[in-house]
């Protein structure tokens, strides 16, 4: 390996592939072992965290599909999550739809009403594209807010938040996705491993290909005869969908949902996912996950460790240590992106080239 | 009486702390506070008056003997961040919960009732009181948000008729929090002022982040608005009462009535002077009404440097509604039963006219109604400070009647 200076494929098959090398085929197979062992070493409340994290990874990767690949800024990321989440939700409650398919009609509707409030980008642009994008968010909360049916009702009283009947994986009464983390982890990680597969390969072919030229140089773009309309409106829906099923996950994994998991501060949340992971990336996506959902846990259970080991007092509890660990947060998002402005992607692979090339780096 | 009864409380747990001084095993009470999110000004002197009274209760030899330990986090008013943390503290030990929010209190009834872990909340939605259906292990502390608006309501329409006015020509608006918890008071209160054959009655959410509400000042001019009923924050609801008084170019013109959520030292504070006059809907007795309660948090309070005023009628809040969870835990113990959830439930249901030494009305819950009162009495703003405007309002004794 070392001594390659390239690799060579002297078949189509071999240049087609998605891991050529060997030390990426070893590392795909430590991260499916990882994966399938790591909840036996976990406690179910950890398992829960990590689900928490995949469903987000779901979601980051169809904002990095529009943000980080075509280049249009979307603000509207929890208004998608949204639609998705009571689009799947009011399926099964009020029409006793199976969850599966119920989850997959969920990501549809999302798919077109991303669509929908993705027509204006043919004519805005950046911040403008941003602020219509906000449009989606403020409007799909109103709807929620407002009309009652949508959070459920009983006895004709507006319940304020939409109850979720449990579901079961394989119809097995063990397996109840809302209750056993177990079970909803190996769902949402083969869900999250299809995605993954789905949106590396997507770009390469000729729509992916389309949205990375629309995000480069739009008009060079429109020049070589990509439809620029068909293909943003299409990047719209297709990141749109993912977001939805990221949505509906956190549908199946509830047992009650209400607006105030799909406001404002959740899409910028996910929005610096993909600026901390890395824009244009799949794995930056992940890697953005991971950061921004696990870091507050983490910095949360230092601080529970602080207090019940009588390290500071109830008064630094309830004053200070949560603002110390906001502000902890905003630092580390800060250092990061003056460490590296592209991502933790290129991080990872600036050590990669670092070992690789050692000891001749320069 | 009362103050004897509470010495003779505080001897007895002195006592007892003498006797078995904390050997027992500890019992563990989850909760979640909002310290650093959108209600943390509220939120925070109400996380420490629960910590407060836990302390207190294990300073004095604990529940018959046994320490509270305390497992609590700062939440940031985070659905998701919530269910978490209740997972964990279930999954750890806790028998009770203390709450906080509407969005997350409703996010986890279902849970709560398949863990049977007691849960008293800060959201005084009437749509948690269900024991025999949906909420089974939901309690309210205190007066719901609906019963709150009716007693207001009831109480300006006496002062109203009082001053020789006739009900047809009074026009109630509402303002509220463009939310659920903001609009759950309101079907309550139209039925009543219908009922009760009040002119008009209109409700207009107050647009989140706005920095004036002169339009829908506007909107309630138009409708020719005689009383104004905000359920909000303080910092809206202050907005609003300078707006208003701005507007109409004074306090007299309009009669101001905050719920709960608003009618705090902070709402005073914020609206300064365009506060004078308001009225409040306050199920805890505000700090600068004195009642025996405020004792002890008083003196525990002075230890660390502080005044009850300081640490806000929140304070007394968090620390009543954990005097009453911690009174059916020791309740349960006392009645030589496991320590349960649905001990502790059954325990709760037969609580009857608590007392709190005044900082509330008293508390009882019975199997088919966990709203622990539905009384509460109307305070005013007179000088900057809440004085009693009112005896209690009682919406159950006034509908037996």
């Amino acid at each position: 390996m070392a001594t390659q200076s390239g690799i060579y494929h002297q078949t189509y098959e071999s240049d087609m592939q998605l891991r050529p090398t060997t030390a990426q085929r070893v590392r795909m197979v430590l991260v499916i072992a990882f994966v399938l062992v790591l909840p036996l070493l976990v406690s179910q409340n950890e398992v829960r965290i990590v689900n928490k994290v995949m469903i987000a990874a779901i979601g980051a990767i169809g904002l990095n599909i529009l943000v980080g690949y075509t280049g249009q800024i979307s603000l509207g990321q929890g208004a998608f999550l949204a639609v998705g989440a009571y689009g799947c939700g009011l399926l099964m409650v009020y029409f006793q739809v199976p969850w599966g398919l119920a989850l997959m009609a969920g990501a549809l509707i999302t798919a077109v009403v991303g669509g929908l409030f993705g027509l204006p980008s043919l004519r805005l642009k950046g911040l403008y594209l941003a602020v219509a994008t906000l449009a989606a968010q403020q409007i799909v909360e109103w709807i929620i807010i407002r009309w009652d049916p949508i959070d459920g009702t009983i006895d004709g009283k507006a319940t304020d938040a939409l109850r979720i009947p449990s579901n079961f994986l394989f119809g097995n009464s063990a397996w109840r996705l809302n209750d056993n983390e177990y079970a909803f982890y190996y769902f949402v990680f083969v869900v999250l491993a299809i995605v993954v597969i789905g949106s590396v390969n997507l770009f390469r072919t000729h729509y992916g290909r389309a949205f990375i030229a629309i995000r480069d140089q739009d008009i060079a773009a429109e020049v070589m005869g990509v439809n620029l309309f068909y293909y943003k409106v299409l990047a719209f829906a297709v990141s749109s969908f993912l977001v939805g099923l990221a949505g509906g996950l956190t549908t199946i994994h509830s047992t009650a949902i209400s607006f105030e998991r799909f406001t404002i501060d959740v899409s910028i949340a996910y929005l610096a996912m993909i600026i901390v992971g890395g824009l244009g990336s799949i794995s930056g996506a992940i890697y953005g996950a991971i950061f921004i959902e696990i870091l507050p846990e983490i910095l949360r259970s230092i601080g529970q460790a602080l207090v019940q080991n009588r390290l500071v007092s109830d008064q630094v509890f309830v004053t200070v240590l949560p603002f110390v660990q906001q502000g902890t947060f905003g630092l580390l998002i800060i250092l990061m992106l003056i460490v590296e402005p592209e991502g933790i992607r290129k991080l990872w692979s600036n050590i990669k080239d670092y070992f690789r090339l050692w000891p001749f780096s320069y | 009486m009362k103050k004897y009864l509470v010495v003779l409380v505080v001897a007895c747990l002195w006592l007892v702390g003498l006797v078995g001084a904390q050997t027992g095993e500890p019992i563990k009470i989850g909760a979640v506070f909002d310290l650093s999110g959108p209600t943390g000004d509220v939120g925070t002197p109400y996380a420490e008056g629960v910590i407060a009274y836990v302390n207190w209760v294990n300073e004095n030899g604990g529940i018959n003997g046994r320490p509270i330990e305390l497992l609590s986090q700062d939440y940031k008013y985070d659905v998701a961040t919530a269910e978490n943390l209740y997972k964990q503290f279930v999954s750890q030990g806790v028998v009770v919960f203390m709450g906080w929010g509407t969005g997350d209190t409703l996010a986890l009834v279902d849970k709560i009732a398949e863990d049977q872990i007691p849960f008293i909340s800060a959201s005084y939605s009437a749509s948690l009181n269900d024991p025999q259906g949906s909420a089974p292990y939901n309690f309210l502390v205190a007066t719901t948000y609906g019963d709150q608006m009716e007693i207001m309501i009831r109480h300006m329409a006496a002062k109203w008729v009082e001053a020789g006015n006739d009900l047809a020509d009074m026009r109630i608006v509402v303002f509220h929090n463009d939310s659920p918890f903001g609009t759950d008071p309101v079907p309550q209160g139209q039925a009543y002022a219908e009922a009760a054959g009040i002119g008009g009655f209109l409700s207009i959410p107050q647009p989140r982040g706005a920095t004036d509400f002169n339009a829908e000042i506007q909107k309630a001019d138009d409708f020719g608005v005689t009383h104004i009923i905000v359920q909000n924050v303080s910092s809206g609801a202050a907005l609003l009462a300078r707006n208003v008084v701005d507007y109409f170019g004074s306090n007299e013109e309009i009669v101001f009535g905050c719920l709960n959520w608003c009618a705090d030292e902070l709402f005073v504070t914020r609206a300064g002077a365009a506060a004078e006059g308001t009225l409040g809907a306050i199920p805890f007795t505000p700090t600068t009404v004195e009642v025996e309660g405020q004792v002890i948090p008083r003196e525990v309070l002075k230890a660390q440097g502080r005044t009850l005023e300081e640490a806000s009628l929140h304070f007394t809040q968090g620390w009543a509604a954990t005097a009453v969870m911690v009174e059916g835990i020791r309740r349960t113990l006392e009645a030589g039963l496991e320590l349960t959830g649905p001990n502790i439930r059954a325990t709760l249901e037969q609580m009857e006219n608590f007392e709190t030494g005044g900082l509330m009305a008293p508390v009882t819950f019975t199997p088919e109604d966990h709203r622990s009162t539905r009384a509460l009495a109307i305070y005013r703003v007179e000088n900057g400070i809440w004085v009693q405007d009112s005896e209690l309002i009682d919406l159950r004794a006034l509908e037996t009647e």
